[in-house]
């Protein structure tokens, strides 16, 4: 509710005077892009998480993907795929779904020796995310927990976007048609076959591009016309 | 890179040139890229701007075009654009477009050249497209082919001449003629009088028709040589001197170039090279005195066929090879023929035409040939003996399994069995009202060559149809639109459009739309020419020669014909190694990606070429 208030830029100036020294700290140092920049002078991280379920306080993340973008491209190499080690074992039907094995999260590292990386990843990035509630609440969380502060940050919502463009076209929305791989269909996008938190996270990034591209603004919009608070 | 974008690796795996690199060199080129975004109408290289990419398509469809606006390339999924701009330095001179919504991966120009400097089929997949491509392409294709050997049907005798020709004059007596071979250490003397030859002497004639017959040495040489002997030109192949050697019996052969003495082709020459069977061959077929026994000579063909593609002969040669044989089955059938209804009332000369008119058989074809009598033929009194003649030498090359021409182009058919005066007005028609059925026969009639008989009669004709059409617009704009009228099987987005459903399903006609566009290409370059050659290669060379075709032009369509048609033999040869019909459908699947590639810069010459000769004839306002 802070950030209502104070603004973005307050909010984070406000969170790294609070912060302990340490990797949220490190974070809120770093000079973000403020709202009225144009979209494509922003670095972007398209980010997706792997979780046991829906609720922070019940569930746990198991795997972060990422990617950046800048000068309006996906960096493809600088991909990034981590896993968590759970500190309860993974429920069967999660497990399936995302082929993360236990085999595999257990030699993992934690979640604080993961959740730096990410945080080093993010900074001066505005994260890029499909259906982002479910990341900025994680991540929250994880931040919470570890470092005694939220992670506040606007984030770009890919599926919000998505939803608006189909409303302004005055396209119907049914159920199902704003998933990544239907929304990114509609922009001539490949399905891509493996599905982890950073083929996702590309997918994210990808469907990112293609939505700027087609918004057809005669100037390129601000982030504050993409981001959400 | 991360395991997990093997995604995209695989992507660029399954595209050439990237599967030609190794895994580790994919692994640096995936990890240096990008993915763009670029929605339908949006350009993504302006003119003078400094390329930085190579734009590989993953989705959608890229377009290059010139400052003018013309199309120069597309480029569709698993292609690239902007390896021009790269290659000069990254200016752009073009611009690129996407024209639909596109996701594109973008390779670093530091890495591009860094591949291109380590994989060398990588840089070569991005020369400048086209001929200069098929070229480099064929020179990496042939390595380990064995080549570099000694072959009797790419040799040509002017190459194979060691030094000039030791000569001596006709009054010479044997004695000073003995001398001079010892002294020169040849084993035959030219006998000249100024520069012509008159004779020749060898070492064998003296043996046999001086020291056997005890005679003084003193007797002029005039006295003792061949006269007249048999000669070639320096343009002719060496497979040509083995034939004539083995027919006549002898070891030295006279060679000139540009009608003066250029050398003397010896048997000891010949004998060093390998790959005689098709030789013997020929004398086997001399030898034989029924149809049915050239037939049984002939059923090697197929595994001549085989040897001759797997010793890396050319298909030029290969052609000639095969196409020789034929001629001589016909000219046997013929001389068969003679013996049993005795010598012809009035000179006539066999005329083969199509693919062995042009020396250009493969596989053994159908028979297209045609009688032309001497003016003096009076149907009432010899009409008899030429209908039971040509009836004789067809029904035996038949057997020999040269086939009844479907279209009945055969001299036993009345109407292709005339004297001289009707002939020409058979191509008068032609060349004056070129209706689609005149320029069918045109195309096949244009392509004659004299297999026996009275040659001067050939050249009479052929002299007068030239004359007709050299410069005659508005046939050759005829000929010109007819020759357009197959096109090579290449889509829009020079993909290879492939005959779908059927017996042939999945596969490319490699002969109607690959070679006969080329054929008839070269034909009409010819004719416009005035020229009177009727091989594709020869006529390409000649009608080069003389401007009506570009030197480009005419070395590209070359190399088109030489890949295509080779392509064609190894298809024809595996068929006949699997005991299958030789036909000319090749399967897509059964070519890399390499061939396929060089494929589609052969038939992206054929259509450049077509486009220019409709350009040039303005075929599209007939």
């Amino acid at each position: 509710m802070l950030r209502h208030l104070l603004g973005f830029d307050m909010t984070r100036r406000m969170f790294w005077l609070m912060a302990k020294p340490g990797p949220l700290r490190d974070y809120y140092r770093m000079d973000y892009a403020t709202l009225d920049t144009a979209w494509c002078e922003v670095d972007y991280l398209a980010i997706d998480l792997e979780t046991t379920g829906l609720d922070p306080t019940k569930h746990e993340i198991l795997s972060f993907g990422f990617v950046p973008i800048r000068d309006g491209a996906v960096r493809l190499g600088e991909a990034r795929h981590l896993l968590v080690r759970p500190t309860r074992p993974i429920p069967e039907e999660t497990a399936v779904i995302h082929g993360l094995l236990d085999g595999h999260l257990e030699s993992a590292p934690p979640l604080d020796a993961v959740l730096p990386e990410v945080l080093e990843a993010l900074s001066g990035r505005v994260p890029v995310a499909h259906y982002a509630p479910v990341e900025r609440r994680f991540l929250t969380a994880a931040c919470q927990s570890l470092y005694g502060l939220p992670l506040t940050v606007p984030y770009v919502d890919t599926l919000r976007l998505e939803s608006r463009m189909m409303e302004r076209a005055q396209r119907s929305v049914v159920p199902g048609t704003l998933r990544l791989n239907a929304a990114r269909e509609r922009y001539g996008l490949p399905r891509y076959k493996a599905h982890n938190a950073m083929m996702d996270a590309i997918a994210a990034a990808e469907l990112f591009l293609a939505q700027v591209d087609h918004m057809g603004t005669k100037k390129p919009p601000r982030l504050d016309e993409l981001a959400t608070g | 890179m991360d395991v997990e974008l093997i995604e995209i690796g695989d992507f660029l795996a399954a595209y050439h040139p990237f599967d030609m690199l190794p895994p580790e060199a994919l692994e640096t080129a995936v990890a240096s890229l990008q993915s763009r975004y670029a929605r339908a109408g949006k350009t993504i290289i302006t003119v003078g701007d400094t390329v930085e990419h190579l734009y590989i398509v993953r989705t959608g469809a890229l377009e290059t075009r010139d400052p003018a606006g013309e199309v120069l390339a597309r480029a569709g999924e698993g292609e690239a654009a902007g390896a021009a701009a790269l290659l000069r330095g990254g200016e752009a001179v073009n611009t690129v477009t996407a024209i639909e919504d596109s996701l594109i991966y973008a390779l670093p120009a530091e890495t591009f050249h860094t591949l291109r400097q380590r994989y060398k089929q990588f840089a070569y997949y991005f020369q400048p497209l086209g001929g200069a491509r098929l070229r480099t392409g064929r020179a990496v294709s042939n390595q380990g082919h064995g080549h570099g050997q000694l072959n009797l049907m790419s040799i040509r005798l002017g190459d194979m001449l060691r030094r000039p020709p030791v000569t001596i004059e006709p009054d010479a007596t044997i004695h000073a003629a003995g001398a001079c071979m010892s002294r020169e250490g040849v084993s035959c003397l030219l006998v000249v009088e100024g520069d012509r030859a008159v004779g020749i002497l060898t070492d064998r004639d003296l043996r046999n028709r001086v020291v056997a017959k005890a005679l003084p040495y003193d007797t002029p040489v005039s006295q003792v040589m061949t006269p007249d002997p048999l000669h070639l030109e320096a343009d002719d192949y060496l497979f040509d001197a083995m034939l004539i050697m083995s027919r006549h019996n002898i070891r030295h052969l006279p060679v000139l170039r540009d009608g003066a003495l250029a050398g003397v082709i010896t048997n000891t020459n010949l004998v060093q090279t390998q790959n005689t069977s098709a030789v013997y061959l020929v004398g086997d077929i001399y030898k034989r005195d029924t149809a049915e026994g050239m037939r049984d000579a002939l059923t090697m063909v197929p595994e001549l066929i085989l040897q001759l593609v797997e010793t890396g002969a050319s298909a030029h040669n290969i052609g000639h090879v095969i196409s020789t044989l034929s001629d001589a089955a016909t000219v046997r059938l013929m001389a068969l023929a003679e013996q049993r209804l005795g010598p012809p009332p009035v000179p006539y000369v066999w005329l083969a035409a199509g693919s062995q008119g042009r020396h250009e058989q493969t596989a053994r074809s159908d028979q297209d040939n045609c009688l032309l009598l001497s003016d003096a033929y009076d149907p009432e009194k010899h009409g008899e003996y030429f209908k039971t003649f040509t009836r004789m030498v067809c029904d035996g090359l038949n057997i020999c399994g040269y086939v009844y021409c479907p279209g009945e182009v055969m001299a036993m058919t009345d109407q292709w069995r005339q004297p001289l005066k009707v002939w020409k007005t058979y191509f008068s028609r032609w060349i004056d009202q070129p209706q689609p059925k005149a320029l069918m026969h045109a195309s096949v009639f244009f392509d004659m060559r004299p297999i026996f008989g009275n040659h001067a009669l050939f050249h009479e004709l052929r002299a007068y149809v030239l004359k007709k059409t050299q410069s005659n617009g508005i046939f050759l704009a005829y000929l010109a639109s007819n020759a357009l009228s197959r096109q090579p099987p290449l889509g829009f987005f020079r993909n290879l459009v492939l005959i779908k459903g059927g017996e042939h399903d999945n596969t490319l006609d490699l002969k109607h739309r690959g070679i006969v566009p080329i054929v008839d290409l070269a034909r009409v370059y010819a004719l416009d020419a005035g020229a009177d050659a009727v091989n594709t290669l020869d006529r390409l060379e000649t009608a080069r020669d003389k401007g009506s075709v570009s030197k480009d032009g005419a070395a590209d369509l070359r190399d088109a014909w030489d890949f295509i048609s080779t392509m064609r033999l190894r298809h024809q040869a595996l068929r006949i190694r699997e005991n299958k019909k030789a036909d000319n459908y090749v399967s897509v699947d059964n070519l890399s990606n390499f061939e396929r590639d060089q494929l589609k810069d052969a038939f992206s010459v054929v259509k450049t070429m077509q486009g220019a000769l409709a350009t040039a004839y303005q075929t599209g306002r007939m």
